[in-house]
């Protein structure tokens, strides 16, 4: 009896000494990765040139996998001394792979993340990139709140309405100038001469909550000149959604995209049609979806035929520049984390600059990955179709900033995607829409 | 001494990696509840009860687990009635039967998520195609778009690999009903009907046990074929306990409030396969 | 008599075979559209491929880097099958045979611990092992093979408990006269004994280590370490929409498990059977 009262308490004993070591490591760690970071500021220059180092790069788009191992491979064969890991998010999992890394105890060293996290999730992520060759040849490279320049813009995305460049010149009789849609109405008079030419449904709605959440509920913002102008009345509680013509008149275009009258799935408008809707518009039986530059990797897997984009419109005034721009800016942030060793934070920056200057590194980004590059000096074009249509838009001033940089895109997909969708399941009301949008934003 | 010597050597090894993994983990999950803490990395700040305030006040929180529970009623029932009656009529004497039962337990060799994948195929694709051929309404819309439907495709899917397993556990329960109660129900004039349910159910009594337990365990714990088969869709209406735990720690960088959550379902957990191990005990000693 | 009797059969064999229907058609539908492409899938997943062309499996072993991904899967489940059936045996053996109060309780714990939710265990898991001991980035494999022993323990040791009870003294009693140690005795003659019950364990083990992909996810940060399930995940991600590798890489991912199945389908199902007895 003593005796198993003993063993008993020995084995509790030896639990509570494992906790508390856990708790002490804890605490050692931490204290021991802000010493090295300081140590790291003060003398960056201290690294030997040729020594082997590791860098660990967390890359977000899971479309790319397969090419960004191969651009380590290049990088890698030019740089013998450096040893390149790369880890990709899959498409779709809403865990990043920076997070679920770095909960794991790995520290990154090149992080890609979107441009919101810089300034927020990631504030205190990166080291300062201001004395970077690179900065001077774009105009996209991404500050933090005090202006210093911390990240690195890898590429240049856009989205709007998605079109098959054949079915809607075949509809309209000729060639089609996608810029010529710059009224509410005017779309709705090209979705009756769709049907008119025999396509059942011109619209092939895809409803996944990002692109509803993220990118379509996003736009409103760009009625400022700043954006995050806007973002600041909704976090003071003094912008009422529910009245804006802008907000309301996104809405208005949305009606019409998930309408049973033009949308293919618009008896049940909420699904998984992110394949399906690809297809159709892919195979031509519809013409028009709502996504950005990257679909065309599914549109690419069943047409090779050519795309562009439509701008999204927001009422019937010709004028308003909302209705003649597509929403275009620098997406997938690379920042240095300010926790790796100095060797590797050198290795990350001759990465970045590989991207930029060398000609592997620049043909990899363009042709190869079809990245449009925010770097000016890059010769290459994109042949993606709607990269291209891109770049065109960029060169002749007929983009606006990229809305879903402005908001905390985690947050909009997990709280307010949901009730988006809702809102197009006329579940909700737009009321009810607009007041948990702003609840958001004032509950936070 | 040299016992000691021997309790170290077969239990020392079983101690240690139930220590590692569940042991120590579980006792300082409850510690870490009283920390606010956002990633595994940031400091921790002694909270008191906070988590737990905040969890309690989560309604995401609550309608994940509400809906948890219906899935755990809905799975239950048809689980359970599914695999009796593959198990009856599998012992009912007819050639082929092994062959049968080898069939029906073949969905439980596949992981949950690889089965989401498999069924997403079947919801998304298969069944509207067939329902636009054969115009069958039900079909024609994919089932994942619709609240409710996600949910019966959730259950379905779950009663399809399960019922299999638990067939097989009331197979056991069916071959040692002693021959002789039967034949002797049978010269009594009981029909079959009633030697169901008047002898063979009540004899089955503890076999109900261990599946309505292992039905009851795996239908809160679910994760894999959630995330794989709905995500959580369409707009969070099949999002159940799991995930929500899964998405709060991981996704929006709360630990401390997930972690509240995780002990408020053992709690829950533990009620309730307590309460029903206890009862149908009872029911086994008095029937 | 002869009647109702053939009745009876006919409506059996009718239920039976509907069932069956059910239970394998989705099988069949991943084996007739893993030799399509794209436009056959979407245009008609019921109909039957035009060639048996094997291409896109060629093409999904390549793309999942099948070999490497099936070795880890093969060498975590083997590893870990085999260790929790040594120790949870020897546990087991050991609690029934010196059933002190210290033993009694460690057992009640074992037992009363498999109604704990992973759900519960999961961030602390990842806190303790991966941002303080940073055991995560240094021995994944090793770190997740123990997970798997410790959870795996507790039903083990209650199915073996259950069996050695039944297990009449007087052969070791034997033993144990003739001079054989106390481990002497369980290597040479319970062990050997317990091979029916180590099968029914090992194969249940086995189906959920495979197939388990929460807690690899969470362990397995480098993609030369994941498993079939992750690796279905991530390939899942990377190829969202298409199909024609989808249903190959879902049926590779499977196929393992089917074939151990085809062979072993008589220890499997009589596995479950005595698992469920106990």
């Amino acid at each position: 009896m003593r005796k198993t009262f003993v063993s008993v308490l020995v084995l509790l004993l030896a639990a509570v000494l494992v906790l508390t070591a856990c708790g002490g490591t804890g605490n050692t760690t931490a204290e021991s990765n802000t010493n090295n970071s300081t140590a790291t500021n003060n003398n960056p220059s201290a690294v030997a040139e040729d020594e082997p180092v590791t860098i660990i790069i967390a890359n977000g788009k899971g479309e790319l996998t397969a090419l960004y191992e191969q651009a380590a491979k290049d990088f890698m064969t030019e740089n013998p001394n450096i040893t390149v890991e790369v880890h990709t998010g899959a498409v779709g999992d809403s865990l990043s792979v920076l997070d679920r890394l770095t909960s794991s105890g790995v520290v990154v060293t090149l992080a890609m993340v979107e441009p919101n996290g810089v300034l927020e999730k990631y504030k205190d992520f990166g080291i300062d990139l201001s004395g970077e060759r690179w900065v001077e040849e774009t105009n996209d490279a991404i500050k933090n709140a005090e202006g210093t320049i911390v990240g690195f813009p890898f590429s240049i995305e856009g989205f709007g309405l998605v079109y098959n460049k054949q079915v809607v010149e075949n509809a309209v009789g000729g060639s089609f100038d996608p810029f010529s849609i710059n009224t509410r109405d005017k779309l709705i008079a090209l979705f009756d001469q769709l049907q008119a030419s025999g396509v059942q449904y011109p619209v092939a709605y895809q409803t996944e909550g990002w692109s509803v959440s993220n990118h379509y509920s996003s736009q409103f913002l760009n009625q400022a000149e700043d954006p995050n102008s806007i973002v600041n009345q909704l976090k003071a509680g003094t912008f009422d959604l529910a009245s804006n013509e802008v907000w309301n008149g996104y809405y208005d275009t949305m009606d019409l995209l998930a309408s049973e009258q033009y949308n293919k799935y618009g008896e049940r408008p909420i699904g998984q049609y992110y394949d399906d809707a690809h297809v159709s518009v892919g195979k031509g039986e519809s013409a028009i979806l709502f996504n950005g530059n990257w679909a065309f990797d599914s549109l690419q897997a069943v047409a090779g035929d050519s795309f562009g984009f439509i701008p999204v419109p927001v009422d019937n005034n010709p004028d308003n520049p909302l209705n003649n721009k597509i929403v275009a800016g620098p997406t997938n942030i690379y920042i240095i984390n300010k926790d790796a060793t100095p060797a590797q934070q050198e290795a990350a920056k001759k990465y970045l600059n590989w991207l930029v200057y060398d000609e592997v590194g620049q043909d990899w980004l363009v042709n190869k990955a079809q990245v449009i590059s925010a770097f000016k000096n890059n010769p290459h074009k994109v042949t993606n179709p709607l990269g291209a249509a891109i770049a065109v838009a960029i060169a002749q001033g007929k983009t606006m900033p990229f809305s879903t940089n402005y908001i905390v895109p985690g947050d909009w997909f997990s709280i307010l995607g949901p009730e988006v969708q809702q809102y197009i399941d006329k579940r909700k009301s737009r009321e009810d829409l607009a007041q948990a949008i702003q609840s958001y934003y004032t509950s936070n | 001494m040299k016992r000691l010597g021997n309790q170290l050597f077969f239990t020392g090894p079983t101690m240690i990696f139930f220590s590692i993994a569940l042991l120590i983990p579980f006792v300082y999950g409850f510690y870490l509840t009283l920390m606010k803490m956002a990633t595994p990395v940031s400091p921790m700040e002694y909270a008191g009860v906070e988590n737990y305030l905040r969890a309690i006040r989560d309604n995401k929180f609550w309608d994940s687990m509400w809906l948890t529970i219906k899935y755990v009623g809905a799975t239950i029932v048809l689980v359970n009635v599914t695999g009796f009656a593959l198990a009856y009529l599998v012992t009912s004497g007819l050639r082929k039967q092994n062959f049968f039962r080898t069939a029906f337990f073949t969905p439980n060799l596949i992981g949950g998520l690889v089965l989401g994948y498999i069924w997403q195929f079947i919801f998304v694709r298969s069944l509207p195609t067939l329902g636009e051929k054969l115009g069958v309404e039900l079909f024609r819309l994919g089932w994942l778009g619709d609240a409710n439907l996600a949910f019966w495709a959730l259950v379905i899917v779950t009663v399809w690999q399960s019922a299999g397993y638990m067939m097989i556990i009331f197979i056991a329960g069916l071959i040692s009903i002693p021959r002789d109660v039967i034949e002797a129900s049978t010269i009594d004039g009981a029909n079959s009907w009633q030697r169901l349910t008047r002898m063979t159910i009540p004899l089955m009594v503890p076999a109900f046990v261990i599946t309505v337990f292992l039905s009851l365990k795996n239908a809160f714990m679910v994760y894999d074929l959630n995330f794989a088969l709905t995500g959580g869709g369409p707009y969070d209406s099949t999002k159940m306990v799991s995930m929500h735990v899964v998405q709060k720690a991981f996704i929006e960088n709360n630990y401390g409030v997930g972690q509240a959550e995780a002990i408020i379902l053992f709690v829950i957990v533990a009620v309730v396969t307590g309460v029903q191990v206890y009862y149908s005990k009872k029911m086994e000693v008095s029937g | 008599m002869a009647d109702r009797r053939n009745a009876f059969i006919i409506i059996t064999y009718s239920l039976l075979i509907a069932a069956l229907f059910i239970f394998l058609f989705p099988f069949l539908l991943l084996i007739v559209n893993s030799f399509k492409d794209n436009g056959q899938i979407l245009e008609n997943p019921f109909s039957l491929p035009t060639s048996l062309s094997i291409g896109h499996f060629v093409d999904v072993i390549e793309k999942m880097n099948f070999l490497v991904t099936f070795k880890n899967s093969v060498l975590i489940t083997v590893v870990s099958v085999v260790l929790i059936s040594l120790f949870s045996a020897m546990a087991a053996y050991y609690m029934v045979r010196v059933a002190t109060r210290f033993n009694k309780t460690f057992f009640a714990i074992l037992v009363a611990s498999m109604i704990i939710p992973f759900q519960s265990i999961m961030i602390p898991l990842i806190y303790i092992y991966g941002a303080q001991l940073k055991m995560i980035e240094m021995a994944p494999i090793p770190l997740l093979i123990a997970l798997y022993v410790g959870f795996g323990s507790a039903f083990s040791v209650f199915i073996y408990h259950g069996f050695i009870k039944s297990i009449p003294l007087e052969l070791e009693e034997a033993s144990l006269i003739d001079g054989c140690t106390r481990k002497q005795t369980f290597f040479k003659v319970v062990m050997p004994m317990l091979m029916p019950t180590s099968v029914t364990i090992a194969i249940l083990n086995v189906l959920w280590i495979w197939n388990d992909y929460l807690l690899p996810s969470l362990v397995l940060t480098k993609e030369h370490y994941y498993t079939m399930p992750i690796k279905m995940k991530v390939f899942n991600g990377t190829y969202m929409n298409n199909w024609e590798l989808l249903i190959p890489a879902i049926l590779m991912t499977v196929l393992p498990v089917l074939i151990a199945y085809l062979f072993g389908q008589r220890y499997i199902i009589r596995g479950v059977m005595q698992g469920a007895i106990k």
